[in-house]
């Protein structure tokens, strides 16, 4: 809990003496299209809102020594937080795990162009951090995100010099007000994912500059877990078919919770419920293995492989390291922190015959199940 | 103003009802508690019968379901392993409402510190922006964290009986199978309606001792086999059939465990204790330690305090005529969790954990020895300094170095467990905010 979270006694009891006061609209979202109504807009709103979530949680990781990214604190609209060790711990797990995934894409068949579309990208700075990493010429990346939040991400790239004089043309084509963004490198799409899964449309939502013809790696940190699992699939089944189609290697990263069924998991569900945040597919991939299935089903048949963020700690983040992080805070909340880690996990799978460039850069990184 | 009699009385009301008291009032409440704890030794003697809780962490309304669970202060005694504060939301109320109580009744409350009860940690984990928010200023934190700095090290309970009296309640509806009613019963767990939901009794034909056996793994579901359980019961008394129920050994409650700087009780009075808690050390390692699965001694993981094993853990026991080592510092899922042969045992008291974890909590009953009113003393030892006047025996050299497995070690106590959840959110018309915690999103 951040310490914004600690209640001032003296307005609780005056409230309470007026009587409750409870906000926000509660119960389910209504299925895709009925976004419109008050309860799906509620929803929408509370999903859009769990991206300055993950932007404090992320700022707080970089002031601390966890991570490093000059680029985080350009986007969060908050007041940094220092978030608890455990949840800093957490998000270091999580991003060096994805960037060790990521790193092996990019370093494999140096030279050849490249692809990376992150759902629900949000204020997500990874294409920032790439461009410092990696020559520019070789990568396309594509962000897709509700309009609120594409708007809101141009205007800070447009107010920060360090992030438009990353773009290809110093941001000469963005205007202010923008909800989407074409270059050669980097690309924004205001766009609601679900539109994508309507099946009454011929023709799917325009990306512009998506490349159909080079390796693609699609990222959803913790995006695809609020939609329906039949929306998901639709989704997933216009990229492999219809925006990337075979041959061209694709694949998924997915960041997500897991285990819903146990005491811990049934509080993180009723916990976030009160927040208006449904997890639909929690339920339906509750497991590791639930995981690994539902890539191959997706049409990821070369590789499916999923770790929690526990055996993740344990086995990618080498020793020397864990040392180093260790010694950034005193972590008093061990036993809570491995709860916690144990019920998110990292699924990677991809399709590209099998000898491409995912099977090359992946091949050999093993999950929990092949090596505990 | 003053803080005594009927003010104590008003202030006590007030905290119940989870309203802070003005800031005049904490100072002079905190400065009479540090006249009482500073007359306290290291190790407090506490007499049974008592009641042991482990970590509360601010959630005040799960500290009035504990009260609720185990009865209410002066009527049960209690013994609070430390962790008041932090974490939680109502730190402050949860924290000076035991002050409270400690002052009116001295003799019936003890608290002990945690690796909590700390100016830094308490700066990290919350406890300082909860009173910066409720008084406008640090003044009641800095109040409270020199309390902190007289509370005990340690307790040592004496007295208690080895075995219980049947709970005269209804039987949970998923209880196993009973033993006689009238077996030695060494141990009974209890859900909060008071409903018996595990019993068994001390067995001593059986001595099938299974290292590290846990008896707290699943109270809601008991063992199958819980004879097995029992067995691992007798493995750690040691004891064959007609040892006399009553000459238990004293239980040591400590806040994390042991130090391999300290091989006896009387190295703890030695302590100076009234000081912020230091990084490293006897005093740190008694509030951060934690008990694992390894031989010896192993580093911990936290930063601070070390790993001990099995044969640490009997040794110690052994050497200080010790039954049970009873500890909190670690969130168990089961509300408690007995390792190495019951010869130390994990107690938490704060259900659903930040309310995230979705564990129950525990809090432990040692009953009076009624037989023999009193705990017989042994006097080969001279007396300690400070506590309550219990005797250690020193038992120089009799102890083999390299083995445990052939230790006598006292007969332990009856346990009693009452195993309890998380309080409804404003269930007794006092100001709960709908707790938020937080997750990757």
């Amino acid at each position: 809990m951040s310490n914004t979270n600690i209640p001032d006694l003296r307005t609780l009891l005056a409230s309470r003496r007026g009587g409750s006061t409870r906000r926000g609209a509660r119960g389910p979202p209504g299925p895709p299209g009925s976004s419109q109504s008050g309860r799906g807009a509620a929803a929408d709103d509370a999903v859009r809102n769990t991206d300055q979530d993950a932007a404090g949680s992320r700022v707080s990781c970089v002031e601390l020594g966890y991570l490093n990214d000059p680029y985080a604190k350009l986007f969060a609209t908050q007041p940094s937080t220092r978030r608890l060790p455990l949840l800093n711990r957490g998000s270091y797990v999580r991003t060096s795990a994805i960037d060790l995934l990521i790193d092996r894409f990019m370093s494999t068949a140096p030279g050849e162009p490249k692809q990376i579309v992150s759902l629900g990208a949000g204020t997500d700075t990874r294409f920032f951090r790439l461009q410092d990493k990696y020559p520019p010429a070789e990568l396309v990346y594509h962000e897709i995100d509700f309009p609120l939040n594409t708007a809101a991400k141009l205007a800070a790239i447009q107010r920060h010099p360090q992030l438009f004089t990353k773009l290809p043309d110093k941001a000469a084509s963005l205007t202010t007000g923008a909800t989407s963004y074409s270059s050669s490198s980097y690309n924004v799409h205001a766009l609601d994912l679900r539109s994508m899964a309507d099946s009454t449309v011929e023709a799917a939502p325009p990306l512009p500059n998506l490349n159909p013809a080079i390796p693609t790696l699609i990222l959803s940190e913790m995006c695809l877990i609020y939609l329906q699992a039949s929306t998901v699939s639709s989704i997933l089944s216009k990229f492999l078919t219809t925006y990337i189609p075979a041959p061209t290697p694709v694949s998924l990263i997915l960041y997500e919770p897991i285990l819903p069924n146990d005491a811990f998991g049934k509080v993180m569900t009723s916990n976030l419920a009160s927040r208006n945040i449904q997890l639909p597919t929690l339920s339906v991939y509750p497991e590791l293995g639930d995981q690994r299935a539902r890539l191959k089903q997706y049409g990821f048949v070369d590789g499916a492989r999923a770790a929690d963020t526990e055996w993740l700690w344990r086995k990618w983040v080498s020793e020397e390291e864990k040392e180093r992080v260790a010694g950034l805070e005193m972590l008093d909340e061990l036993e809570e922190l491995e709860l916690l880690l144990r019920h998110y996990c990292i699924a990677w799978g991809w399709r590209d015959g099998g000898q491409g460039v995912f099977s090359k850069a992946w091949g050999e990184l093993h999950d929990s199940a092949e090596q505990s | 103003m003053s803080i005594g009699g009927s003010d104590l009385d008003k202030a006590i009301a007030q905290l119940r009802a989870c309203r802070p008291i003005p800031e005049n009032q904490v100072r002079e409440l905190c400065y009479k508690a540090r006249e009482l704890l500073i007359e306290e030794g290291n190790v407090v003697g506490v007499d049974a019968p008592v009641t042991i809780c482990g970590d509360i962490h601010g959630q005040f309304h799960d500290l009035m379901e504990l009260f609720r669970v185990g009865g209410d202060v002066p009527d049960t005694n209690y013994l609070f392993m430390g962790d008041f504060v932090d974490r939680g939301f109502y730190s402050l109320e949860s924290f000076l409402l035991l002050l409270c109580l400690k002052v009116r009744y001295p003799d019936r409350i003890t608290l002990i510190r945690g690796n909590h009860e700390s100016r830094q940690i308490t700066t990290v984990y919350g406890f300082y922006d909860e009173c910066v928010r409720k008084y406008g200023s640090a003044n009641v934190w800095r109040y409270c964290c020199d309390v902190f700095d007289f509370l005990a090290l340690g307790a040592l309970v004496t007295g208690a009986a080895t075995s219980l009296s049947p709970t005269e309640g209804p039987l949970a509806e998923n209880a196993e199978a009973m033993p006689d009613i009238d077996a030695d019963i060494e141990i009974e767990t209890l859900n909060s309606a008071g409903e018996v939901m595990f019993r068994y009794a001390r067995n001593s034909d059986s001595q099938t001792s299974e290292s590290s056996q846990t008896l707290g793994s699943s109270p809601a579901r008991p063992d199958p086999t819980p004879t097995r359980v029992g067995a691992a019961g007798t493995g750690a008394s040691g004891s064959s059939n007609g040892t006399s129920r009553n000459e238990g050994g004293a239980v040591l409650c400590v806040h994390g465990g042991l130090s391999p700087l300290i091989d006896t009780i009387d190295k703890i009075r030695l302590l100076d204790r009234k000081q912020e808690v230091p990084h490293e050390g006897a005093m740190c390692d008694l509030l951060w330690s934690d008990p694992d699965d390894i031989d010896g001694w192993g580093l911990s993981p936290r930063g601070a305090g070390f790993l001990f094993g099995g044969d640490i853990v009997k040794r110690f026991n052994h050497n200080n005529d010790i039954s049970l080592i009873a500890r909190a510092h670690q969130l168990v899922m089961e509300g408690f969790k007995e390792m190495f042969d019951n010869t130390i045992v994990t107690v938490w008291s704060a259900p659903n954990y930040c309310y995230r974890c979705g564990n129950v909590a525990a809090i432990l009953e040692l009953g009076e020895d009624g037989s023999n009113a009193g705990f017989q003393r042994r006097s080969n030892g001279d007396r300690g300094g400070g506590g309550g006047g219990w005797v250690l025996g020193s038992n120089d050299g009799t102890s083999t170095r390299n083995s445990t497995d052939n230790l006598r070690l006292p007969e332990g106590p009856g346990r009693r467990y009452r195993v309890f959840e998380a309080a409804p959110q404003d269930s007794r018309g006092m100001p709960a905010k709908k707790p938020v915690a937080d997750y990757f999103l």
